[in-house]
């Protein structure tokens, strides 16, 4: 008895040996920096004490089917990560920080919560994995997928519940590193772990796409204007998350675990890293390309398209939302292809050909890698086209376009374009992080 | 006529703007940290009077309310204009200057108008010229012309560390063209206009500062004097006990930089065989801008104080080489322009991190667990700046022959080295190598600008080595033996190894570099000692170099206390722990006291800017300091922040001047100038000089002298006269 009921607290699948493989390597990764990092700090042996906490209790997260073991795991998780978060209480705006994350969480758990209860009571069920296959599409279903769809956006910081983690950079580096990586990816793994559900459902997963789009743009703007280097990285985080729901709500959930778990190591990476971001140089690109170089570089972005499909099993012609994926294959591609063809010549083209092919190759296997380890939870299905989609697409290459194009098309002009401006200053305000969050006076800084 | 009058008007205005900078001392970019002291507006002042007010002025712990939200707004708008290249979509306009560009913007920023009707027509009709824009706001706020200026200074010292950046940009940085211009009328406009806006009663934050003032009181004098108490005496008599040897050609001579991480590694190499050390300002006298054309790098490469007179060219030495160099640099260019332009754009960075983050994660994991497999696998793709360091030659055609004799002279002179010339001599220049670490340059040769220093003592061992020179200065009475070969090299100052830059094999060379690698581990020693580490193999301070996630590679300057202007054989028998300046002087062969008069004007003065940063970022590490590394951000790749956003922190960071959290490494006092030379000369200097009387007399740094005349030892009192110590 006491063993069947153990058994159902918990469920190992692929998505859990996945999520529970990343975060035990960035946490691992995470000590081991902070271990010289944080020397001499006055709460070292709590900081490591805090992080191993907070490795098992997501790792718990993870693997639980029980949706009161899932909700509690999830609940001491958020409350170690903001005690790891705010590190100094003295330093009022660290405080303010983790205040304001910790609103977010209360919001996201009460919003779970209330999603696990109706389930509950709907289904009269208590694990995830018998609740997830009742075939029952009643409105309290749809209601606690929605309410579970709020949550999981408060616990990935998508628009417009962003403001705690762009307002999140007061934490010393090692925790931005690991909550970049881990707990932030909570709201897509709680969306895989319901995907059967949301997949029966339409609107929601329309809803996903939405939402998810909404983030991606936003984040990558924002991540684009920022001027200081954690900013950047996390709205380019928010972005990230955003791009993970897009991939949930084409049905494409298995690549949006290998959206979280690549993304995880890439952003840890680029924390830890972040001492070094004054060396970086950036090297002139010489926008706009020339039309030319443009259209080889679109063949690259073709060929790319071609090979990461024949690695992962897809195909352009497929006629649903895998397009959506394919075209940013070829964006990506054709935008990588374009520093090497600044002039066009047949060396240069067989070189951009080969070198996004080699790309589209390390590309589809990586995220193939996942996606088969997924397979037998068979939840890549991917939804037939519509009109929300179609517009995603066209935001996703007319960003694109325009920043290959228009941008700087008008220097030292009285006459710059007075939408450029007004949208210049309302996107750098909006990506504000709350005024209490920052170190208004020199001296309200406190390191002890 | 109105016209004129309006002119002289703001000619006035002018003025005031620059007098109210006068108390801000300038803050130098990450990509070369100058050691400043903090206090450098108010060394006009006694040292007691200058921190009360700087107390006042830089060490409140609250602000009124309303300059909080000034300061966030002033800290949007300059992060962003001042950004050189973190944002891909960046600030618009930038090229008309900050006062325009942001007054084109300003008037949609919801957050400085509220929406407020009168509020958006002041803004829409903000006069053409910033000194208008000050003239304006300044009556509009009811600041009396006489508080005009105070009113001005309040502005910038409540947000002191991008006012010492101001500072920076606009007397101290080199003309850029890939910098947006700015001036301190363009800073002042905006933050008048901001304040005017936020806060319209902001006269009041005269009565704020005047009770500040009347609060402040500083103890810590008092604490720094007794440590100077234990330090200074005891040192002066150790100095004085020893003897002056009688002169022999050794085996080699070895120039270091004055840097005080010199001193322990001279002790250590002098351990190793007959080998004369010397020390002089590790730029070697030759004020260059070091240009690198195929990886596209240009720097002054000297102090501060000096400009660059020539543009030398570094090249690797052989064709060959070359090519090879630059195909190397074209290739990681290549991905690194893939990268980027994958990275920084709509819609493909998600494609990106899918592709590379399993790659990045194991990197991730190698760089954690072992820095020095990674740092080897690194230095396969990026060309290993040891390495190739060897091949580089600076082009010499620059500098005019005359020019070369010169510089050869006085570079010999200056050090006192003009007679039993070595049959090696050595110019070692110093930089550091650290991995990770935003302040890499603050661990780099200040007296180079906060660069490396091999490329000055390559420029130097060029110009000696030619023929032509040397029969210039035989005529001038230094006569160097055909048999002397000069040679550059580079003191790694965070593994203590030196390169030397020398293609020969002879066996005196051979023998030399087997002794610097022994001098490196003896020294090494002492070095983990110092860093608490207990495994005292001196490939740990080697790991330590290549650590991403060491924040105490070395501790660089900390613990300065003093500077000794003295031949060698007063301080080689002493430990002097790596706490002393040394500069080789010999006042015989200096009777007129020119190049005393240098050194006490330039490296001395420098050697006080650092000493004084190290003082003040250990007293107050926030007002002064930049706080801890744990949580520093970094914006617009020319400072650092703390967390979300703050102030520019300038100054040293924690883990440079603190073991932990409390305890200070550094020990904070004044440096104390030793020089061995007669009374009277240095006298005579201090009469001559403004700028030491001014240091002197207002207790900045203390000055002793060892007198060869009645071999007394004096300290010399703020009122310039001189007391024997007993």
């Amino acid at each position: 008895m006491s063993s069947c009921f153990l058994e159902s607290l918990y469920k190992l699948d692929g998505l859990s040996i996945i999520m529970v493989f990343l975060i035990a390597y960035i946490g691992l990764c995470v000590i081991g920096f902070a271990s010289r990092y944080m020397k001499g700090d006055k709460k070292y042996r709590s900081f490591f004490v805090h992080l191993i906490g907070l490795i098992f209790s997501v790792s718990l997260m993870v693997i639980a089917d029980n949706l009161w073991l899932l909700l509690g795991a999830s609940c001491f998780s958020n409350w170690i990560l903001v005690r790891l978060m705010i590190h100094n209480p003295t330093w009022q705006a660290a405080k303010a920080s983790g205040v304001i994350a910790g609103k977010n969480h209360v919001l996201g758990a009460i919003s779970m919560a209330s999603a696990f209860g109706l389930l509950f009571f709907e289904t009269g069920q208590s694990t995830v994995s018998s609740i997830i296959y009742q075939n029952n599409q009643s409105i309290v279903i749809e209601i606690s997928l929605l309410l579970l769809l709020l949550a999981a956006m408060m616990q990935s910081a998508l628009w417009p519940f962003h403001k705690w983690l762009i307002g999140s950079l007061n934490s010393p580096t090692p925790v931005s590193s690991i909550m970049h990586a881990g707990l932030i990816n909570g709201g897509g793994f709680i969306l895989v772990r319901f995907a059967p559900l949301y997949l029966e459902n339409n609107k929601l997963m329309v809803a996903i796409f939405l939402v998810g789009m909404v983030s991606a743009v936003v984040g990558t703007l924002w991540k684009l204007m920022q001027s200081d280097v954690k900013r950047m990285l996390a709205c380019s985080t928010m972005a990230q998350m955003g791009f993970t729901f897009v991939q949930c709500g084409l049905g494409l959930f298995p690549l949006a675990v290998a959206h979280l778990f690549l993304h995880g190591m890439f952003k840890a990476h680029l924390f830890l890293g972040s001492g070094s971001a004054a060396q970086e140089k950036r090297l002139d690109l010489s926008y706009p390309p020339k039309p030319l170089s443009f259209i080889c570089a679109l063949l690259s972005g073709v060929f790319a398209s071609f090979v990461f499909a024949s690695v992962t099993n897809k195909s352009w012609g497929a006629g649903d939302s895998t397009l959506v994926l394919m075209m940013i294959v070829l964006i990506a591609g054709t935008q990588l292809a374009l520093p090497l063809l600044r002039t066009v010549n047949l060396r240069n083209l067989l070189s951009s050909c080969g070198i996004t092919a080699a790309a589209a190759l390390l590309y589809g296997a990586s995220t193939q890698f996942i996606a088969l380890t997924l397979a037998p939870m068979q939840l890549m299905q991917a939804q037939p086209l519509n009109i929300f989609h179609i517009l995603g697409m066209v935001v996703l290459v007319l960003a694109w376009l325009c920043m290959l194009f228009v941008r700087n098309s008008s220097k030292n002009t009285n006459n710059y374009p007075l939408w450029m401006k007004k949208a210049y200053v309302k996107a750098l305000n909006s990506s504000q992080p709350c005024a209490d969050t920052i170190t208004s006076h020199r001296n309200h800084y406190q390191y002890k | 006529m109105s016209i004129s009058i309006r002119g002289q008007e703001n000619m006035n205005m002018s003025d005031l703007v620059k007098n109210s900078f006068t108390k801000i001392a300038p803050f130098w970019p990450l990509k070369n940290l100058i050691a400043v002291n903090p206090l450098q507006g108010l060394e006009d002042l006694p040292i007691e009077e200058a921190l009360k007010i700087a107390s006042a002025y830089f060490e409140q712990s609250d602000l009124p309310q309303e300059m909080l939200l000034i300061n966030i707004e002033t800290i949007k708008w300059l992060g962003v204009y001042c950004d050189e290249g973190q944002a891909t979509i960046s600030m618009p306009l930038r090229e008309n200057g900050l006062y325009y560009a942001w007054r084109e913007l300003a008037r949609y920023d919801q957050k400085l108008h509220s929406n407020k009707k009168e509020n958006i027509e002041f803004l829409e009709n903000l006069p053409d010229t910033s000194v208008e824009a000050i003239d304006h706001c300044l009556t509009s706020l009811g600041i009396a012309k006489d508080d005009q200026k105070q009113f001005m200074t309040l502005l910038l010292t409540t947000l002191p560390g991008w006012a010492s950046y101001i500072k920076y940009r606009t007397e101290w940085a080199p003309k850029d063209p890939n910098v947006y211009s700015i001036t301190q009328e363009d800073y002042l406009a905006v933050r008048l206009i901001i304040t005017k806006l936020l806060w319209p009663k902001a006269k009041e934050l005269a009565h704020w500062y005047k009770k500040a003032f009347d609060q402040s009181n500083s103890k810590v004098l008092e604490k720094i004097q007794a440590t100077e108490q234990s330090y200074r005496i005891p040192l002066l008599k150790k100095i004085a006990n020893q003897k002056i040897q009688k002169q022999h050609t050794p085996e080699a001579q070895l120039v270091f930089c004055i840097d005080v991480r010199s001193e322990p590694f001279r002790k250590s190499l002098e351990s190793t065989g007959d080998y004369q050390t010397l020390g002089v300002a590790g730029f070697f006298g030759i004020p260059v801008q070091i240009t690198d054309k195929i990886a596209d790098i240009s720097y002054p490469s000297c102090p501060v104080l000096l400009k660059p007179k020539h543009e030398i060219f570094e090249s690797p030495c052989s064709a060959e080489k070359c090519l090879s160099y630059k195909k190397s640099h074209d290739l990681r260019h290549s991905f690194k322009r893939i990268y980027q332009s994958v990275k920084y754009t709509f819609s493909t960075p998600f494609a990106l991190v899918e592709t590379l983050g399993g790659l990045s994660g194991l990197w991730m994991g190698l760089r954690t667990i072992s820095p020095r497999l990674s740092s080897k696998i690194k230095s396969i793709f990026n060309h290993n700046h040891n390495h190739i360091n060897q091949y580089i030659e600076p082009s010499i055609d620059q500098i005019p022959f005359e020019d070369q004799c010169s510089y050869a002279e006085n570079a010999l002179r200056m050090m006192g080295l003009t007679d039993h010339f070595a049959p090696i001599v050595v110019f070692c220049g110093h930089g550091s190598a650290t991995e990770n670490n935003a302040y890499a340059t603050a661990l780099d040769c200040g007296a180079c600008g906060g660069r490396h220093g091999g490329s000055n003592a390559k420029i130097l061992a060029r110009i000696m080595n030619s023929a032509e020179v040397k029969t210039a200065l035989s005529k001038n009475g230094i006569k160097i033996p055909e048999t002397t070969q000069f040679f550059a090299a580079e003191h790694n100052t965070t593994t203590d190894e030196v390169t030397l830059f020398c293609k020969d094999h002879t066996e005196a060379i051979e023998k030399l570099k087997h002794n610097l690698s022994k001098a490196c581990t003896i020294s090494n020693v002492g070095r983990l000692k110092k860093l608490e580490v207990n495994n005292c193999d001196p490939d740990k301070a080697k790991e330590r170099s290549y650590d991403w996630a060491q924040v105490r590679p070395e501790w660089g300057l900390a613990r300065n206390a003093a500077f000794i202007i003295a031949p060698r054989d007063l301080t080689s028998s002493l430990d002097l722990e790596g706490r002393c300046f040394l500069h080789s002087y010999d006042y015989k062969k200096d009777p007129e006291g020119t190049f005393l008069t240098t050194i006490l004007t330039a490296p001395v003065v420098v050697a006080e800017w650092i000493n004084m940063q190290y003082l003040f970022s250990t007293l107050d590490n926030v007002a002064y300091g930049g706080g801890s590394k744990i949580t520093k951000n970094i914006t617009g790749k020319i400072g650092i922040m703390q967390g979300n956003a703050s102030d520019l922190m300038t100054g040293l960071p924690l883990q440079s001047v603190y073991r932990n959290d409390t305890d200070p490494y550094h020990e904070p006092q004044r440096l104390m100038v030793v020089v061995f030379a007669l009374q009277s000369m240095v006298d005579k200097i201090i009469q001559a000089q403004p700028i030491l009387q001014k240091l002197f007399s207002n207790g900045w740094i203390q000055m002793a002298i060892l007198n060869p005349q009645d071999n007394e030892t004096y300290v010399m009192n703020r009122d310039f006269s001189w007391q024997k110590v007993v």
